[in-house]
């Protein structure tokens, strides 16, 4: 398991034309993939009489307008500051899943202790419970915590390690690490809390940035939660505030929703491109076992 | 699973203080480290979950008192509710078509990307971009206007002389559009594919090259059984995700589960009950009926992981 | 009440399981610096929210003493988020409402009984609107807005294609001979005549009303009977098949906006709609877009009728019923507030403030205002709110339709679907 050197997989070893048709594949099933994208795009730019009812895919002329009506903020506040409520909830969500997900993952994976099993076996259960069904017992609770119309429904659970399915991914990833790490740790008298620290944490480092990732863009696109439990517009996302363009018992303005959409896209796009690159170099010096 | 990793530690040396205390000393550590998990598991998730257990059994409407009704909202849901069962079809059809595509889709791209020398992390970024949009009300547009009568897929397919017209509008196609937009966001199960990849030593395909073996041959031998670990790993978490598939059918659907029920998926009838209908005590049934399905189709996958997952490591463990 | 005390027990318990170390204080009361806190919530669009917020800040301005916060969001969302803060034991303490939630909150003692504020002057208020925010004999909520049903029309289209403009006497089947007119005719370039009907419970109420009957009895029954649907789907289903009103195909495509409806996506040319949201066609429609009257029954008998297009009330939970008035007062009763607010939320139910605001109105609220002016005096009192339990039956209305124009059923074999579900629902 020590270092593989990136790949030699079989393809890259066939003649320079077997390289040539395997890029102009990848490229073929990326323009059909980044079709939608382009669709997303063009739409921004429609005037609001095609954004609906037009099926082409460029506007009949570019429509500025929906930018600097989106960038006007929604309810008298400011992009800025939907943006930045956005990224505090993000940031504090990938912080939270990212210290109590490799937390319990540690226990889980490399330690004994009593019940460890059927806890385990609870932990993968709660995956499989569809969230729409303790939704309204989780709100009693918040609301009886005065913790409604603050940021901390949405970040508190994440630092309690309720996303299950980090907890087993980095469970996974610290399964494939050698045990004699450990074992010399040990040897040179570390306790388990150094050995995490110091020894197991910086190998599953790409683990915990997969988790990052995943953390910082489904928090940042979950409209629900946010929905339900901020109140005040001052408080208000990007995401949420997408939704306040839309509203069936009047006009909606689609145009601006696309510009907004677009403008939300930029800071996850941004995450992600910032990074990808440790993500899989990463994971190739480490290990991720099923 | 995870009994290996300690089996190591405890043929280590003694160390001083003696190995009961050293024992004692693990299982005290290994509860501070589980604490925050604990903590949240029973609070946010396990009372929550027992109150939804107890409201299943109850006429529950969100305003008035819960009240006791035994098995009524499970006797309704088996045998008085075709919608119901209308709703377990779709999300099955839906779940055979969505796993197997994105999983397959994730692979082959993240095994082509393995070869690439060049622009790797352009083709990985730009792969994975679809998964950033999530299924926001904006790519519920873009995917309705793509999918409708006269729209793009419509003229392309018209264009090779197949008729089909709009999918979101026509029952039998609109699920297979929900799907696509599934499928279309890939980068999750790809990016953990990749990582899967880049582990496996490159030492037995050189080996496997010198004695000559085809590509197939080497994607078979090698490839395959040893990735059957993240391969596993990406099965369950998709069909768990799967069966509770909720924000691509809403989106498509804008709501309404239709055409004609069309894409009524599990989740959604079980949203429409519980937030719509106010039915939160039928609601709460639905979702314990989910779980104890996908809890079977699960112990089910783990069971026949031991027959097709091959854990290089630890030989003798198989999948939980 | 009873589903009050069991909702704080409920809460209770779940309080005591967490250890009894947490204090509760739920977002009811509070407010800053020895203010008065009092939270509002409304549905609707950007435009509404602007004015909303000026009309707080002059509230605030005259009452320094109270702090208002204010949150909104889209109809579908909103009712979603209210519910489960009701259900949360968590209500904001003045809310606007749709009639729909009017008895199912009023029943199970989420609203607070408005009736007894004297602060809260309902003099002004027009009397059949006012009605509509009773149940059991107690004033829970009072009507903000009216609204009636229309049919909008694109009449440079109607008058290229030859067909008379309708007016306030057209009979359904006046309506229909128009739309297999429109249908058929080349000025519209193939563009059907209408939405099909058949999905929208609206329309129905409507129908049924022109023949002397109701959607609901005052007994909270069923007003109607399957043999009624089935008459009312099989007539649709006859227009649809003859290609006078859109296909399924169109019809499923509908999502509660304006642009998402056949005549908003340039299929149809003509769409039942009402009349305040109708502004959304005006971009796309253009100059020709105009408001007809809903079709009257054949013995002349008008259907529509001036619906309370929202209502506010206030939480019966909430720590400060006085000053919760008194806001709620100063948002129906206040010429100032009058003035702001326009017909953002539809053309005022307070005769005097609607005198005071009828001659500002610009643009379409302006058509709007003009399309009521016609109807004054002349229509039946709206209907009281409808029964609890009734929410969900909009959607279950246009989904049993939607099996019968995907021809999946018959429209007897829906229409007994339909009457057993909302059976179920109404729990009768």
């Amino acid at each position: 398991m020590t270092t593989a050197p990136i790949t030699t997989a079989p393809a890259a070893r066939r003649r320079p034309t077997g390289r040539i048709v395997l890029h102009i594949c990848l490229i073929a099933v990326l323009l059909v993939m980044l079709y939608p994208l382009a669709w997303l795009l063009a739409t921004s730019f429609k005037p609001a009489d095609e954004v609906i009812a037009s099926l082409k895919l460029l506007p009949s002329h570019f429509e500025w307008g929906n930018y600097s009506t989106a960038l006007d903020g929604v309810n008298e506040v400011s992009v800025g500051r939907l943006l930045w409520n956005s990224l505090l909830i993000a940031c504090g969500a990938v912080l939270g899943n990212v210290i109590s997900c490799s937390l319990a993952a540690y226990a889980f994976a490399r330690l004994r202790f009593r019940m460890r099993g059927p806890l385990f076996a609870f932990m993968i259960a709660t995956i499989m419970l569809p969230h729409h069904a303790i939704l309204i017992p989780q709100y009693i609770i918040f609301n009886q915590l005065g913790m409604v119309n603050t940021y901390w429904p949405m970040i508190l659970p994440k630092f309690l390690a309720t996303d299950a399915f980090f907890v087993f991914l980095i469970v996974q990833f610290m399964r494939g690490l050698p045990r004699e790490l450990e074992e010399a740790a040990r040897i040179d008298g570390c306790g388990p809390f150094r050995s995490f620290f110091s020894v197991i944490l910086p190998l599953t480092r790409p683990a915990l940035i997969t988790t990052a990732i995943f953390t910082f863009i489904w928090t940042w696109n979950d409209f629900f939660t946010q929905l339900i439990y901020l109140f005040e517009p001052e408080k208000f996302t990007l995401t949420l505030a997408l939704r306040s363009f839309v509203d069936a018992s009047s006009q909606s303005a689609f145009g601006p929703m696309f510009a907004m959409s677009v403008f939300a896209l930029l800071p996850i796009v941004l995450f992600f491109l910032a990074f990808q690159r440790f993500l899989v170099e990463g994971m190739a010096s480490s290990g991720l076992k099923g | 699973m995870t009994a290996t990793a300690t089996r190591a530690q405890d043929a280590a040396p003694p160390a001083p203080g003696g190995k009961r205390a050293r024992k004692r000393e693990r299982q005290g550590a290994a509860w501070v480290f589980l604490s925050p998990w604990v903590l949240g598991a029973a609070v946010l998730t396990l009372l929550p979950m027992a109150v939804s257990l107890y409201l299943s059994f109850t006429d529950y409407d969100m305003f008035d008192a819960p009240r006791w009704i035994g098995f009524r909202n499970y006797t309704q849901m088996f045998t008085e509710d075709p919608r119901y069962w209308r709703s377990v079809i779709t999300t099955l059809t839906y779940v055979v078509i969505a796993v197997p595509l994105q999983l397959l889709l994730a692979l082959a791209v993240a095994i082509a990307l393995k070869s690439v020398k060049r622009g790797k992390g352009f083709y990985r970024s730009a792969f994975y971009a679809p998964s950033l949009l999530g299924a926001s009300m904006s790519i519920a547009l873009v995917w309705r206007a793509i999918f409708n009568d006269g729209g793009s897929v419509d003229n392309l397919l018209s264009g090779m002389g197949i008729d089909i017209g709009g999918w979101i509008n026509k029952p039998g196609w609109a699920i297979l559009s929900v799907a696509l937009l599934t499928i279309w966001q890939f980068g999750a199960p790809m990016v953990i594919f990749l990582a899967g990849l880049q582990q496996i030593p490159a030492e037995l395909y050189e080996a496997a090259a010198v004695d000559g073996a085809s590509w197939w041959r080497q994607f078979r031998s090698i490839t395959i059984p040893m990735l059957s670990p993240v391969l596993f790993f990406n099965l369950v978490l998709q069909m768990i995700q799967a069966f509770q598939v909720f924000t691509p059918a809403f989106a498509v659907s804008a709501g309404k589960g239709g055409p004609a029920d069309s894409t009524l998926v599990y989740t959604l009838y079980l949203y429409d009950r519980g937030f719509t209908a106010s039915h939160m005590g039928y609601a709460s049934a639905m979702a314990w009926a989910l779980l104890l399905a996908i809890g079977v189709v699960t112990a089910v996958l783990f069971r026949t992981s031991r027959a097709w997952v091959f854990y290089a490591n630890d030989n003798n463990e198989g999948g939980r | 009440m009873r589903g009050n005390g069991t909702r704080t027990s409920l809460a209770l318990a779940l309080v005591l399981t967490l250890g009894g170390t947490l204090t509760g204080c739920g977002g009811d009361g509070g407010g800053s610096g020895g203010k008065v806190g009092l939270r509002f919530t409304w549905w609707g669009n950007p435009d509404r929210a602007a004015r909303t917020e000026k009309v707080v800040e002059l509230f605030e301005q005259r009452h320094p003493d109270i702090d208002i916060t204010t949150s909104f969001a889209g109809f579908d969302t909103y009712k979603a988020k209210l519910a489960t803060q009701a259900a949360g034991g968590d209500a904001p303490d003045v809310m606007q409402l749709d009639y729909r939630q009017i008895n199912q909150y009023a029943t199970s003692g989420i609203l607070l009984d408005l009736g007894k504020h004297p602060k809260l002057r309902t003099s002004e208020i027009d009397k059949g609107l006012l009605a509509t925010g009773v149940v059991d004999g107690k004033q829970y909520a009072l009507p903000v807005a009216r609204g009636t049903e229309t049919v909008a029309y694109d009449a440079a289209l109607w008058r290229e294609a030859g067909v008379p403009e309708p007016n306030l006497t057209w009979t359904w089947d006046d309506w229909a001979d128009a739309m297999r007119k429109l249908s058929a005719s080349r000025a519209t370039r193939g563009r059907y005549g209408s939405t099909d009907p058949g999905q929208s419970e609206d329309v129905f109420e409507i129908w049924l009303r022109s023949r002397g009957k109701s959607l609901y009895t005052k007994d909270e029954k069923l007003g109607f009977t399957a043999d009624d649907l089935t008459r009312y789907w099989e007539w649709c289903t006859g227009l649809r098949e003859e290609g006078a009103v859109v296909p399924a195909e169109q019809t499923t495509q509908m999502d509660g906006t304006v642009e998402n409806t056949p005549l908003g996506r340039l299929k149809s040319v003509s769409d039942f709609n009402w009349d305040a949201p109708s502004s959304g066609f005006a971009p796309i429609v253009g100059e020709g877009l105009k408001l007809a009257p809903l079709p009257v029954g054949e013995d002349g008998t008008p259907g529509q009728y001036f619906k309370p297009s929202m209502f506010f009330g206030a939480s019966a939970k909430t720590a400060h019923p006085e000053q919760a008035a008194q806001f709620i007062d100063f948002l129906l009763n206040d010429k100032e507030a009058g003035a702001i607010l326009g017909a953002t939320r539809g053309i005022p139910a307070n005769d005097a403030i609607r005198q005071d605001v009828l001659p500002k109105l610009e643009g379409f609220d302006q058509v709007v205002s003009a399309y009521q002016k016609q109807f004054e005096g002349r229509l039946k009192d709206p209907p009281p709110a409808p029964p609890k339990g009734d929410a969900s039956l909009q959607t279950t209305f246009s989904r049993d339709y939607d099996q019968v124009s995907y021809e999946r059923m018959s429209p007897r074999e829906a229409a007994e679907n339909y009457i057993t579900e909302a059976k179920a629902e109404l729990r009768q």
